[in-house]
């Protein structure tokens, strides 16, 4: 099996979505991650934060956001899985900004930039936090951040190249960063990745009819990014 | 300028409300401009500002934001396209689909990857890759209760996990807590077992998803177990990749740590 093992293990892997595909890996448009989440118990606001690119390999595109990539977060609101309101972001001249939440003018794979429901803009941070808040409430950021994403990614190469009977390594001590072969090690320890994080109250969203499969009503999300054609 | 401006206000003001103007004239024309007048005075370049007053907002052109945008990359649950698309042709193809097509386009191709995992692993323990496969998980001992087994009737077969695997979006429920999942107290009662509410950066979302490809009824059938008990794993190690959370967090926005 030396050859296809060999071949396996030159394909970078990288979840969450770190350089997943051969057409976006490593690209300034290249989805790293994505969270969503309620920022503290009892709060009215979600979080919604998008990381594109990262250096946790050389020789990726890292640190710019390019003005011709629009990054879309996407909510379903009734369950159908298309997008009812989108949040826009783009960037020109130092600045990241703001669309929406509206519906967008057309669903699908192709679309254009808001413009006539401007959410608000932020200054692109360097490494210390630069963040406005609109005045209906609404929290932005973007810059570079710590990737927060942890994940033993060289193993789990080898797992799936069928090169590792034992598949994944026990846990060693979490804030090792040496490979000593025994204990799993986490590859995205150490890497950056540029954010853009947006604290939102759900009043601005509004009601949702989505539900998971537990029966929560939930917004059902997705991330992507956008070409200028 | 200011003269010209001040004899249009007079001369508005006497059109208008002659009496109480003349009166007003003479202290008018020698009051001092100030920065707060309403008027563009004391070289001033536009009404109370520039000279010694705060400077104008300049006219800027509004940014350009025209143009249409396509799709170039998407992620909806952490790892999903990463892990169950088999190739890097399918995986171009996941990132330029939209969810409601999802489970179509790729639901097939993404169970034949699981069990093309299972495989792998049946050959390194030198069992019929027939005959290693896919076992239904802990969603389904959750959703049939406290008294099934976890592996009778349980309904989370490899087509359903990829069919609800394949529409790829992260729910976000408003309003509750976040858990992206968490078993509670484990098989079999799983007491305060919750998910599926958001994924929040400390969510060990590669854990979750090892357990739920690879764990089976109970959630640990390949966990490196020793079974016969001698000191040696005989199992693989699967339903965790042995890393934790360690990068900063903050407690207020914007909540990922500063760059390293």
């Amino acid at each position: 099996m030396g050859l296809g093992a060999i071949a396996i293990v030159a394909v970078v892997l990288v979840a969450a979505d770190h350089i997943d595909a051969p057409g976006s890996m490593g690209t300034s448009a290249d989805i790293a991650d994505f969270y969503a989440f309620e920022p503290t118990v009892g709060s009215d606001n979600t979080v919604f934060a998008v990381d594109l690119q990262s250096n946790v390999l050389p020789d990726l595109a890292y640190g710019t956001f390019e003005e011709n990539v629009l990054t879309e977060i996407n909510i379903d609101t009734d369950d159908d899985l298309v997008e009812d309101l989108v949040i826009q972001a783009i960037p020109r001249d130092g600045k990241m900004y703001f669309f929406g939440p509206v519906a967008p003018s057309t669903t699908g794979t192709t679309g254009a930039v808001m413009v006539s429901s401007p959410l608000g803009s932020v200054a692109i941070s360097g490494a210390t936090a630069t963040v406005e808040t609109t005045a209906n409430g609404v929290s932005l950021f973007a810059g570079p951040r710590q990737d927060a994403f942890f994940f033993d990614f060289f193993q789990f190469n080898a797992v799936i190249g069928g090169m590792a009977p034992g598949g994944f390594k026990p846990a060693g001590d979490p804030n090792s960063t040496a490979d000593d072969d025994t204990t799993g090690v986490d590859t995205f320890d150490g890497a950056n990745t540029m954010s853009i994080v947006i604290e939102i109250p759900n009043s601005l969203l509004g009601e949702t009819s989505a539900v998971n499969v537990l029966g929560l009503p939930v917004y059902k999300t997705w991330v992507t990014t956008n070409s200028k054609q | 300028m200011k003269t010209h401006t001040i004899k249009y206000a007079f001369a508005l003001c006497a059109l208008l409300i002659f009496a109480s103007c003349s009166d007003d004239d003479d202290q008018m024309m020698a009051a001092t401009p100030t920065c707060t007048d309403g008027l563009m005075n004391g070289g001033e370049t536009g009404v109370d500002c520039g000279a010694s007053c705060s400077p104008c907002e300049t006219a800027v052109n509004p940014p350009d934001f025209s143009g249409m945008y396509a799709q170039v990359d998407f992620i909806g649950r952490p790892g999903i396209n990463t892990v169950l698309s088999a190739d890097g042709s399918t995986k171009d193809m996941h990132n330029m689909a939209i969810p409601s097509e999802m489970a179509a386009a790729f639901q097939a191709v993404f169970e034949a990857r699981l069990e093309q995992y299972h495989d792998v692993y049946a050959g390194l323990l030198g069992a019929d890759p027939m005959a290693v496969n896919f076992e239904p998980n802990i969603l389904g001992d959750i959703l049939n209760g406290p008294d099934n087994d976890g592996f009778t009737n349980n309904p989370v077969s490899a087509t359903v996990l990829t069919t609800v695997l394949a529409a790829d979006v992260l729910e976000v429920a408003p309003n509750l807590p976040t858990t992206y999942f968490n078993g509670g107290s484990g098989a079999p009662n799983y007491e305060g077992a919750i998910g599926l509410t958001g994924r929040t950066p400390q969510d060990d979302v590669i854990d979750v998803s090892l357990i739920l490809l690879f764990g089976g009824g109970d959630g640990a059938r390949f966990s490196g177990q020793d079974t016969d008990m001698d000191g040696i794993s005989d199992l693989p190690r699967l339903t965790s990749d042995g890393v934790a959370f360690t990068s900063t967090i903050s407690t207020t926005f914007p909540y990922l740590g500063a760059p390293e």
